[in-house]
């Protein structure tokens, strides 16, 4: 099965489009109708993978924003260095899962947020590995 | 070709438990551990509960409006049917499954029928415990596995996979010593083929249970029964006779029905109504190569309404048709026929039957539609088809579906989450 089968917006991009309106056929025309399909680059477990938005600031440092989206495949389990997704206290948060003196912690790469410890918070469950994050220069 | 040793090729029957309330729970972190319940269509009646709702004692299918108050002093989230969302999580959870099994059958939204190969120790617990934890990491929905030899006895499994807390979701019947107690716990109403009549034929003949079935008098069971009663005899003392069914039967009718927020008693409302869910239909066929050539529409009232009033009609066609514009001329013409003002209609729908596949279609000798005509409607639907694709449904559809619509479904209190629409993703707020 491939990512087709699911619901998610296709964004296809002709990788050649035929503009030559008369006169000699195209060269190209065997050629096209390739397109570059992101959902088959970007997600190898299309079954496994949800999109989720970002709302602020808080792991600016790694280059994700707010209002970014991000591609979260949760078949993978998470390592330390990883950014994830989780559940705490309710609410989705995103943090790069990290360990100090042998220990896991939640890491906000924004100095004003704190970092999380699984010891304090009990209700803290790894939801999904963050494997792509997308931001609009627009 | 891989070998079909049926000595050696288990049944599991998987389900998803609470499925709604766990694809609910999944994407919406505020609605984890907390007691939920989901309504059906127009806010009706509980169709869903999460365990925290279980253990309040809710019941399934009452009315919402009964309860509302106490579910609300109760701190229950009550959440409309996100029917996108459950088909979305649905179609991940059958694609996960394919790839554990050997083949699979879909049998609902949330079961499916699967075979696998028994290993040399014929312990199938390791499998079905990788399978429960790759879905709950996947998608967060916690399964039910029951494996046998067959359909009928996979069935029985997963009803005591269900009633056995010491099972974690999973029962084997095959590897147990005293099957016979097993199986008298699943009284007949309960086995899976077994409707009301014949379930009170059998407890007047003192067949109580799935042993008692298993052991009945073959002749008598026949007699009565015929070979479908044969058969699941013979699948409860483990033969397997009914294979699994890996592609999908061609529907026989496609049907768009459903009930009004608010009751209709005007005609052009129930017009409307009815050309909608003919636009749906028509949508429906077409996606699936299909065309109609008997379209019948109805129209009724509430099932708890005093005054009981249901009627329907249809049209044959000497042409089968896919095409909106013909299909809906033929649905506004029929609605003043199912239509009455004397009674509050609370359900339409609209049947698409006759249907036959394209690929086989023979035009009719006399054929009022030119065939530059119907060329034409064909490249118009697909154009149609492919934008409404493209922008998210209803881009662009007829003007009768445009107006205003005085009755149209309540969901008051759709779940914000989706994986569907981009625009409803959900958020990451810390």
């Amino acid at each position: 099965m491939r990512s087709s089968d699911l619901t998610f917006k296709k964004v296809k991009i002709p990788l050649l489009s035929d503009s030559i309106s008369a006169g000699f056929p195209s060269p190209a025309d065997d050629y096209t109708e390739e397109n570059i399909d992101l959902n088959e680059h970007l997600i190898s477990n299309p079954f496994s993978t949800f999109f989720l938005r970002v709302k602020g600031d808080s792991m600016i440092n790694s280059g994700i924003k707010d209002k970014d989206l991000v591609i979260v495949d949760k078949s993978l389990t998470a390592k330390p260095g990883n950014i994830i997704i989780a559940m705490i206290d309710g609410e989705f948060t995103i943090k790069r899962l990290s360990i100090k003196n042998n220990e896991l912690y939640l890491k906000a790469e924004n100095n004003k947020y704190p970092d999380f410890n699984f010891k304090n918070h009990i209700d803290i469950q790894i939801w999904g590995v963050v494997i792509y994050s997308i931001h609009s220069y627009l | 070709m891989r070998s079909k040793n049926s000595s050696n090729e288990a049944m599991a029957l998987i389900d998803a438990n609470n499925f709604y309330a766990s694809c609910e729970q999944s994407i919406n972190p505020h609605l984890r551990k907390k007691p939920l319940v989901i309504l059906s269509n127009n806010d009706g009646c509980i169709i869903a509960r999460s365990p925290e709702a279980r253990a309040l004692k809710i019941k399934m299918g009452i009315p919402y409006f009964k309860v509302k108050e106490s579910l609300n002093s109760l701190g229950v989230v009550v959440l409309s049917s996100n029917y996108s969302l459950y088909g979305d999580m649905s179609k991940r959870l059958m694609n996960l499954l394919k790839d554990c099994s050997e083949e699979i059958e879909i049998y609902s939204i949330d079961e499916a029928f699967v075979s696998i190969l028994r290993p040399k120790d014929k312990n199938l617990n390791p499998w079905a415990r990788k399978v429960r934890c790759l879905i709950y990491q996947n998608l967060g929905i916690t399964l039910t596995i029951g494996i046998a030899e067959n359909k009928v006895r996979a069935k029985i499994a997963n009803k005591l996979a269900k009633n056995i807390d010491s099972s974690a979701g999973i029962f084997d019947l095959v590897r147990i010593n005293n099957e016979n107690d097993y199986l008298r716990k699943i009284s007949v109403e309960k086995i899976w083929g077994i409707g009301k009549q014949t379930s009170i034929w059998l407890q007047s003949k003192g067949i109580k249970n799935a042993k008692e079935l298993r052991d009945a008098d073959e002749n008598k069971i026949i007699k009565k029964l015929g070979i479908v009663g044969k058969r699941l005899q013979l699948e409860l003392k483990g033969n397997k006779c009914l294979p699994i069914e890996t592609i999908k039967k061609q529907k026989k009718e496609i049907q768009v029905s459903r009930s009004f927020g608010k009751p209709i008693t005007k005609l052009e409302d129930l017009t409307q109504a009815l050309a909608i869910y003919a636009i749906k239909a028509s949508e429906k066929m077409r996606s699936q190569n299909l065309k109609s050539s008997t379209i019948t529409i109805f129209a009724r009232t509430s099932h708890y309404s005093n005054h009981a009033y249901q009627k329907s009609a249809y049209k044959k066609l000497t042409n089968a048709t896919d095409n909106t514009s013909t299909i809906l001329k033929i649905v506004v013409e029929l609605s003043k026929e199912v239509y009455t003002p004397e009674y509050k209609l609370s359900k339409a729908g609209v049947l698409m039957q006759d249907l036959t596949n394209c690929k086989y279609l023979q035009q009719s000798i006399i054929n009022y539609e030119s065939q530059e005509d119907s060329k034409k409607a064909r490249l118009l639907m697909r154009t149609i088809d492919s934008l409404n694709k493209k922008f998210n449904n209803e881009a662009i559809t007829w003007a009768i579906a445009k107006k205003p619509q005085r009755w149209s479904m309540n969901r008051n209190l759709l779940s914000p989450g989706s994986t569907t629409d981009i625009k409803k993703i959900p958020n990451i707020t810390r």
